[in-house]
């Protein structure tokens, strides 16, 4: 019994890989344009959730397992507390800034603000994916 | 007595709060926002001030706002389980967290 229309089908397949790069872009250039960890987290996470509207958690569940998700998010959290106390273990204070400096304006400009972005992108995303895949899957 | 207690009470935080209404907010204080203007980009490397205040001067409150997040995904993650029978029997081979 499969009533989703075959528009709605491939165009998901075709949009699917421009909302990753779309969230990446996000992500990567959060501390030159606006954007950020959580924003570019959020569309990493949208972009499952609307496979898995589409295509059926399912399929979906196949490729983006929840195991791994969950996986990614719990690793995310430790590596952004483990980036902070890198910090205290080269003789600054928690979290602080212990990475060169590029030329302002690149992407790698902004030194530890760059790896906190990606680190929150990923936990971010993979959580909404995880929280979608729990919510829709839970029978009351 | 206990209603005129009360009544003192209610006059005395009635008053903090009215005295707290009376405050000027339209006008800048302590001068942190030139700061970061005029310093910002230096010091951080981020030309997008939002990511370099919260991301460089106010790192610790990312923290707080990712702990946050994590721990209501982990929430929903512990409430709503995989195949969850009646009077919360669980299958086996089940993980969490």
């Amino acid at each position: 019994m499969d009533r989703t229309s075959s528009i709605l089908k491939i165009f998901t397949r075709k949009l699917f890989s421009f909302i990753l790069l779309y969230g990446c872009y996000l992500i990567s250039h959060g501390h030159l344009s606006p954007g950020g960890g959580f924003q570019g987290g959020v569309v990493f996470g949208s972009a499952i959730i609307l496979l898995g509207l589409v295509e059926g958690v399912k399929l979906t569940e196949k490729r983006f397992r929840e195991d791994s998700l969950s996986l990614t998010k719990n690793v995310g959290m430790l590596v952004f507390i483990f980036l902070g106390f890198v910090g205290i273990f080269l003789g600054y204070y928690f979290l602080s800034d212990f990475l060169p400096r590029g030329e302002v304006g690149t992407v790698p400009s902004a030194g530890l603000i760059l790896l906190l972005n990606l680190t929150i992108g990923f936990m971010v995303g993979t959580g909404i994916a995880v929280i979608f895949y729990r919510i829709v899957r839970h029978k009351a | 007595m206990s209603r005129i207690y009360a009544a003192t009470l209610l006059l005395i935080l009635a008053f903090f709060l009215f005295s707290a209404v009376k405050l000027d907010y339209g006008q800048l204080r302590g001068g942190v926002s030139e700061y970061y203007i005029a310093r910002g980009v230096a010091e951080t490397g981020a030309l997008n001030m939002v990511t370099a205040i919260y991301l460089n001067y106010r790192v610790y409150d990312t923290l707080g706002e990712a702990t946050v997040f994590f721990a209501s995904a982990l929430g929903v993650f512990m409430l709503l389980r995989k195949n969850t029978g009646p009077a919360g029997r669980q299958e086996e081979g089940e993980s969490d967290g």
